[in-house]
C-alpha cells in the first residue's frame, strides 16, 4: 500500500514538473490534492487497514503530500519567474533620456576656499574668528607699527571711508587693507595661548587686473604662546601647504619686511604645476616658486601695546590671499571673474 | 621702492666672487628682493668700428657716407645724417640683421639695409637711442677712442643691471654702496668706501644755513662751490645714470643724482646768485606762501610744509621738490649745495598733501620719506664735492654743517640665546659674532650678554629682535627647521552666528541656489533705483572718500541692488536665475564703526522649470512664482529650526500685494515677495522677479536648538474639514486660530484646497484643510476628536466669523 503511495507521488511530481503554465500547475494541484483528488482517495483507504499498519501508511501519506506540495511550489515559482522575466523584458525605458533634474546649487569658490583654509588650520588647532571689514585706522595701521606718514603705508594703498552721520578727523575709518587688524583685536580680548585664523574681506585702493582686485579676501593667522619660534611658523605653513597642494611640496622662506613682525618672511611653495622645470610656466611665472603668504614673529611693540609682556609671550602671524589660493587650486584665470558672478563660470566650481 | 643697480658700479665697492645669478639669489633670499636681472641684449652683429673715411652723399646735402672698419671682413659704407662724425672716431656699428631699437617706434627691430637717396647703407652707425642707452638720437654715440676695433659692443660696453625692490625699513640700501655692504656680508668679502673730498673745518664766507624747526630738519649742511663749468657730465657717469633709470641733464645735476644713487642721500644744488642773504633756511611755510616748483606749477604751500628758503622767500619744498627760480642754469658758476636730513613722516605727509607721494613722487622725496641716517649728510656732501671738483671744475670754498641734537648711537643689549629663542635655529655665539662683524656691526660679548652697535647707516635696528633677524637672515632662513607648535591647545569654538550662517549657506546651496559673492562697494545711484519713486529702502550709506571708480563708492546698506544686477547680467544669456548671497550690510552708527549686519539675500527669476534651459520633454516650462520663493524660505526655517513671528512690516520696493515682512524690535528680519514690477523694469528684469532678505542675527536668536522626541507610539486621527471665511481673511489667520484651539493634540494642519464658488456664496472662500490629531498619551477616540473639532469650530466662529461646512 505504501508502495502505491510512492508511485502516486512519483507520477504527480512528474506531472507537475511537466506543467507548461500556471493553469496546468493548478490543474495538477486539483487532480492530486483536491477534495476529490488522488491523495484524498488514498487517504480514505486508511480506514481499511489494520491498526498496526496505520502509522506506516499515515507516514507514507504525509510524505507523498509533502513531495507533491513542494513540487507544486517549485514549479509555480519557476513559471512565475519566467513570466516576470518575460514581462520585465518587455518594459523597456530608454535610460539614456535626460532625467527629471533637480536644481544643483554650489558654493562660491571664495566660500569654498575660505572653508578649506579654516578646515586645515582648524586641524592644526586654529580657531576661525572674524572681524569688522570697515575698521579704525588705529587697528589697521597704528597698532601695527604703521603710523601716519610711515613709508610702509605705500604697501597698503587705502580706501578711506566717510560716515554720513559724521566723521571724526582724529579717528579715521577705512576699508581694512588686510586682515591683520584682527591680530590686535583678538589679543586685546584674550590671553595666551592663542591660535586663530581670520578669513575676511579687505579693500585696497588699487587698479584691477587679472591678478589684482580692489575688493579681495585674505586670511590671517596668529599664534601666541611662550615658546613659539620661526620654526613653528615654518612647520605650520608647511603643513598647510602640503594639505592644499599635496604632500610633496617644498617650502621656501625668504626674508621680508612687515612693520608688525620681526623677523619677517615671505613664504613660497615650489610650483606644483611645473615643479620648477618650465621657464614659461603660467602658474609660477617660470621661477619655480609661488609666493603665498607674508609672515613673521609678532613684533614686541605690538605685543606690548595690547598689554602682553614680550619677555614672556612670543608668537607668529601670517597672512595670504584667498583668491590666490583659489586660483592656484582651480586654475581660475582671472581674479575679477570671481566677482562678476557669471553663473556659467561659477557652476564649474 | 624699485632701484636699478649696474653690476659694474657694484663691483667698484665690493668684490663679487660668484656668478651674478647666484649673487642675485643670495640677495633675494636675505631680504633684497631681486625683481629681475637685465643683461645686455646686443647681439654679435653690433661691434665697435672706426670711421675710416667720410664723404658727401652725391644726392643729398644732409647725408654723409661713412666708411667704417668693424674688424670683420671688408670695410662697410653706411649712409648717415649725423654731423658729429670725424675720421678716426670709434663708434658702435650694427651690421645688417642686427637687433637695434627703432628710432621711431622705440621697439626692438631687425636692421635692414636699405637705399637712402640711391645709395644702399650696408649697416648703421648708432646713436645712444638705437642701443637703448637714452633718448639721444641726433648724434652718433662716440666711444672711448682707446677701445679696440671689432670688439663685441656687449663685451666692452654692456652692463648687467640688477632690478631690486627695497623695503622701507632699509634706507641704507637705497644706494649702490648699501647694496655693496649687503653683498660683502653675504660673501664675506670686504667693502670699499667711495672716495671723499677732504673738507676743512672752514665755513664759507658767502653761505650759511639755519634750522628753524629741528624736529622736521635734524641736520642741514651745505657747501659753497665756485668756478663751476656747466656742461655734460662724463660719458661713464651718464651711462650709469641711464642704466640706473635716470636721465642725464648737466654736470651738476648729474653729480647730485649720481651721489644719491650711490649713497642713497639726495642733494639739491642752488644757483648761488639767486640766494637772497646768502643763506639757506629750513623753516615751516608761512600762511599763504606760494612757490613755482621745478615742474612749472605754482603751488600754494599747505601750512606746516617744511620749506628751504633764503632770507626772504621759499626756494623749494624741503626734500620733495625744488623751486624753478633757483635752479641750476647753463651760466651758473657758483653753487650752494644742500645736503640735509629730514623727518621722514613729515616728508611722507607733505608729499601726500601735494599729490607727490609714492611712485608719483620725486626720487628724492621717495628716499626722504624713509628714515635716512643723518650721518650720511657729511659723507654725501664730501662725495659730491669731490666729483664736482673732478668733473665740473668746482673749487670747494667751504662747508657748513648744522646738527644741533646729534642722535645717540644705538646699542642693543641682548642675550646670545635670543637668537635661537626667536629663530628656532641653533646659531652659536661665535657665528652670531661673525655675522654681525660681516654686517659691519660692532659687537661686544660678555658671557651670554651681547651688545651690538649697528653701522651708522642702519636706522632700522633698535631692539633684540632686529639683531636676531640680521643674524638669521645672513645665516639663511633655509636653515630653519620645521616644527609643529605643541603646548596646550586653545579652546576652539566658532562664534554661534558664524556657525549658523554656514548652515544657512549649505542649506540654500542644497535647495539648488547658486551662491554669489559680489562687490561690497556699489554705485550709490543703485540705491535710488530700488523703489518706483526713488525713495530709499536703506539708510544713507557710508561713502568711500577716494573711490577707484564711482561704481564702487558706497558701502552697500542692502544686498538687493547687487542681486538685481547679477540677475540682470545673467538673464541675458540664460532663462533661469536662482541665486543667493550671504554678506554683511553696512549700517552707519554715530561716532562708531558701522554695524556690519549679516544678511541673506535670495533672488529667483525666469524659469523654475525646466532646470536645464530648453529641456522640456518631461516638465513643461513654468516660471518661478512667489510660492517657490516662500518654499525656499520655509525650507530654511525648517532646516535652521527658526520660528517666524513678530509684527508685520511694509515692504518698500516690493509688489505691495505679493510681499510680506516681519519685524522684531523695529528690525525687519524677514522680507519675502515679488519685486515691484516698475523696479524690475528699471533693472531690465522680468516683471516676476522674487526677492527675499533675511537678517541672520535675528534668525539665529529665533532658532531653538531642536528638542527631540521618540517617534509617536499612538495612531493619528485624520479629519478633513472645509472652512468658509470672508474673502479678506488670510489663510495664516485661519491656521493660527486652528492651532490655538487644537492645542497639543493637534499635530498638523495641511491645506488641501482653496475654493470659491456658488456653494460658498459671494465674498466668501472656502479652505479645505486636513487636521491630524494625535495624543502622546494614548489613542484618541471618536469622542475626543469630536470634542477637539467642536472647540476649533467655536474658535473659528468667534475669532473669524468662519463656518465649518460639512
Amino acid at each position: 500500500m505504501a508502495g502505491d503511495l510512492k508511485e502516486l507521488a512519483d507520477r504527480a511530481v512528474a506531472d507537475i514538473l511537466a506543467a507548461a503554465d500556471e493553469a496546468a500547475v493548478e490543474a495538477a494541484r486539483v487532480k492530486y490534492l483536491g477534495r476529490k483528488g488522488a491523495l484524498s482517495e488514498a487517504t480514505k483507504g486508511i480506514a481499511k487497514l489494520a491498526a498496526a499498519e496505520k502509522p506506516a501508511y499515515g507516514a507514507a501519506l504525509n510524505e507523498a503530500k509533502g513531495r507533491i506540495e513542494s513540487a507544486l511550489d517549485e514549479r509555480g515559482a519557476a513559471l512565475r519567474a519566467k513570466v516576470l522575466e518575460r514581462d520585465l523584458g518587455a518594459e523597456r525605458e530608454d535610460m539614456t533620456l535626460p532625467p527629471r533634474r533637480v536644481r544643483v546649487g554650489r558654493l562660491h569658490p571664495i566660500t569654498q576656499t575660505v572653508r578649506e583654509v579654516s578646515r586645515i588650520f582648524g586641524s592644526l588647532g586654529f580657531e576661525t574668528v572674524e572681524g569688522p571689514e570697515i575698521e579704525w585706522d588705529y587697528y589697521n595701521f597704528e597698532a601695527l607699527n604703521i603710523p601716519a606718514g610711515h613709508p610702509a603705508r605705500e604697501k597698503w594703498d587705502t580706501l578711506w571711508i566717510s560716515n554720513p552721520l559724521g566723521d571724526d578727523p582724529s579717528r579715521p575709518i577705512l576699508g581694512r587693507t588686510h586682515t591683520s587688524p584682527m591680530q590686535v583685536r583678538v589679543m586685546e580680548k584674550r590671553k595666551p595661548p592663542i591660535r586663530v585664523v581670520v578669513p575676511g574681506r579687505c579693500y585696497r585702493y588699487e587698479a584691477t587686473d587679472a591678478i589684482h582686485e580692489s575688493i579681495l579676501f585674505q586670511y590671517e593667522g596668529l599664534a601666541i604662546d611662550e615658546k613659539l619660534t620661526m620654526a613653528d611658523l615654518k612647520g605650520t605653513l608647511y603643513a598647510f601647504a602640503r594639505q592644499v597642494f599635496g604632500s610633496d611640496r617644498k617650502i621656501r622662506f625668504r626674508v621680508d619686511y612687515f612693520p608688525f613682525t620681526e623677523p619677517s618672511a615671505e613664504i613660497a611653495f615650489d610650483c606644483f604645476a611645473c615643479e620648477g622645470r618650465d621657464p614659461a610656466c603660467r602658474v609660477c611665472g617660470g621661477d619655480g616658486w609661488i609666493e603665498a603668504a607674508g609672515c613673521g614673529m609678532v613684533h614686541p611693540d605690538v605685543l606690548r601695546r595690547v598689554g602682553y609682556d614680550p619677555a614672556r609671550y612670543q608668537g607668529f602671524a601670517f597672512g595670504g590671499g584667498i583668491e590666490r589660493l583659489a586660483m592656484l587650486r582651480t586654475g581660475a584665470p582671472d581674479i575679477r571673474l570671481f566677482y562678476q558672478n557669471d553663473l556659467r563660470y561659477l557652476e564649474q566650481f | 621702492m624699485l632701484i636699478k643697480v649696474p653690476v659694474s658700479w657694484l663691483r667698484e665697492y665690493v668684490d663679487i666672487t660668484i656668478p651674478i645669478d647666484e649673487l642675485a639669489l643670495k640677495l633675494h633670499m636675505s631680504s633684497t628682493e631681486v625683481k629681475g636681472i637685465e643683461r645686455p641684449w646686443w647681439d654679435d652683429k653690433i661691434r665697435t668700428a672706426r670711421v675710416e673715411k667720410l664723404a658727401k652723399h652725391p644726392n643729398a646735402d644732409k647725408l654723409q657716407l661713412a666708411t667704417v672698419d668693424y674688424g670683420a671682413g671688408a670695410p662697410k659704407t653706411v649712409v648717415t645724417g649725423a654731423t658729429n662724425l670725424t675720421e678716426g672716431a670709434i663708434v658702435p656699428y650694427a651690421d645688417e640683421g642686427a637687433t637695434i631699437i627703432d628710432g621711431h617706434t622705440g621697439e626692438r627691430a631687425t636692421l635692414r639695409g636699405k637705399p637712402m637717396r640711391g645709395i644702399k647703407s650696408e649697416g648703421m652707425v648708432l646713436s645712444r637711442k638705437e642701443l637703448g642707452l637714452g633718448d639721444e638720437h641726433e648724434g652718433i654715440y662716440l666711444l672711448d677712442a682707446k677701445l679696440p676695433v671689432g670688439a663685441l659692443l656687449r663685451e666692452v660696453l654692456g652692463e648687467t643691471i640688477l632690478a631690486l625692490e627695497l623695503q622701507p625699513n632699509r634706507p641704507d640700501c637705497l644706494g649702490v654702496v648699501g647694496i655693496a655692504r649687503e653683498v660683502a656680508a653675504l660673501l664675506g668679502t670686504s667693502l670699499r668706501e667711495p672716495p671723499l673730498e677732504r673738507l676743512g673745518a672752514g665755513a664759507p664766507k658767502n653761505l650759511d644755513v639755519r634750522i628753524e624747526d629741528d624736529s622736521a630738519c635734524p641736520r642741514f649742511a651745505a657747501a659753497l662751490l665756485t668756478g663751476i663749468r656747466i656742461g655734460p657730465s662724463p660719458e661713464w657717469m651718464q651711462a650709469r645714470l641711464v642704466a640706473a633709470g635716470m636721465r642725464p641733464i648737466d654736470s651738476v645735476v648729474d653729480i647730485t643724482n649720481y651721489v644719491m644713487l650711490e649713497l642713497g642721500q639726495p642733494l639739491h644744488a642752488y644757483d648761488h646768485r639767486k640766494l637772497r642773504g646768502s643763506v639757506l633756511v629750513a623753516r615751516q611755510a608761512r600762511r599763504g606762501e606760494s612757490l613755482r616748483t621745478l615742474d612749472g606749477i605754482d603751488r600754494v604751500l599747505p601750512e606746516g610744509t617744511l620749506v628751504i628758503a633764503d632770507a626772504e622767500r621759499a626756494l623749494g619744498v624741503a626734500g620733495i621738490l625744488g623751486g624753478e627760480d633757483s635752479e641750476i642754469r647753463e651760466d651758473t658758476t657758483t653753487v650752494a649745495l644742500e645736503c640735509a636730513s629730514f623727518e621722514p613722516r613729515g616728508i611722507g605727509r607733505t608729499a601726500t598733501k601735494l599729490g607727490l607721494h609714492g611712485s608719483s613722487g620725486s626720487a628724492a622725496a621717495r628716499r626722504f620719506s624713509w628714515e635716512l641716517s643723518p650721518e650720511l649728510v657729511p659723507i654725501a656732501l664730501a662725495r659730491a664735492c669731490r666729483l664736482l671738483r673732478e668733473h665740473a671744475g668746482a673749487k670747494v670754498e667751504g662747508v657748513v654743517d648744522r646738527y644741533p641734537n646729534p642722535r645717540p648711537r644705538v646699542n642693543v643689549r641682548m642675550r646670545f640665546s635670543d637668537v635661537p629663542r626667536v629663530m628656532g635655529i641653533d646659531i652659536d655665539p661665535a657665528e652670531t659674532l661673525d655675522i654681525l662683524r660681516r654686517l659691519q656691526f660692532t659687537a661686544a660679548a660678555d658671557g651670554d650678554t651681547l651688545v651690538a652697535t649697528p653701522p651708522i647707516v642702519r636706522t632700522d635696528i633698535a631692539i633684540a629682535e632686529d639683531i636676531v633677524e640680521e643674524v638669521g637672515r645672513i645665516a639663511g632662513y633655509e636653515r630653519l627647521p620645521t616644527r609643529i607648535p605643541d603646548g596646550p591647545l586653545p579652546l576652539a569654538e566658532r562664534h554661534p552666528l558664524e556657525e549658523f550662517r554656514e548652515r544657512a549657506r549649505d542649506g540654500l546651496a542644497g535647495f539648488g541656489l547658486q551662491e554669489i559673492v559680489s562687490y561690497s562697494l556699489i554705485d550709490p545711484a543703485w540705491l535710488k533705483q530700488l523703489t518706483a519713486d526713488g525713495s530709499c529702502i536703506a539708510p544713507e550709506p557710508l561713502r568711500v572718500v577716494n573711490p577707484t571708480t564711482v561704481s564702487q563708492s558706497a558701502a552697500r546698506p542692502t544686498l538687493r541692488a547687487s542681486l538685481l544686477d547679477t540677475a540682470r547680467r545673467n538673464l541675458r544669456h540664460r532663462a533661469s536665475v536662482a541665486i543667493f548671497e550671504i554678506a554683511p550690510i553696512y549700517l552707519p552708527r554715530r561716532a562708531d564703526l558701522p554695524e556690519e549686519r549679516w544678511t541673506i539675500g535670495i533672488l529667483l527669476a525666469g524659469n523654475a522649470q525646466p532646470v536645464k534651459d530648453g529641456e522640456t520633454w518631461l516638465t513643461p516650462e513654468r516660471p518661478f512664482d512667489v510660492r517657490d520663493l516662500q518654499g525656499i524660505v520655509a525650507g530654511l526655517e525648517d532646516l535652521l529650526d527658526v520660528r517666524i513671528s513678530g509684527d508685520r512690516r511694509d515692504t518698500p520696493g516690493l509688489h505691495p500685494g505679493r510681499s510680506i515682512a516681519f519685524a522684531r524690535s523695529e528690525r525687519t528680519y524677514l522680507l519675502v515677495g515679488q519685486l515691484d514690477p516698475r523696479v524690475a523694469e528699471t533693472w531690465e528684469l522680468p516683471a516676476e522677479t522674487f526677492i527675499a532678505e533675511i537678517d541672520l542675527a535675528v534668525w539665529q536668536e529665533s532658532s531653538r536648538s531642536p528638542r527631540v522626541a521618540a517617534p509617536p507610539r499612538f495612531p493619528a486621527a485624520l479629519r478633513d474639514v472645509a472652512v468658509v471665511v470672508d474673502e479678506a481673511t488670510p489663510y495664516g489667520d485661519l491656521e493660527r486660530e486652528i492651532r490655538a484651539a487644537g492645542g497639543k493634540d493637534l499635530e498638523s494642519v495641511a491645506l488641501l484646497d482653496v475654493y470659491r464658488g456658488q456653494q460658498t456664496g459671494a465674498g466668501k472662500k472656502s479652505f479645505a484643510v486636513r487636521l491630524t490629531f494625535r495624543s502622546a498619551s494614548g489613542t484618541l477616540g471618536e469622542a475626543d476628536v469630536e470634542r477637539l473639532l467642536k472647540r476649533i469650530a467655536g474658535r473659528l466662529q468667534h475669532a473669524l466669523g468662519a463656518t465649518i461646512r460639512d
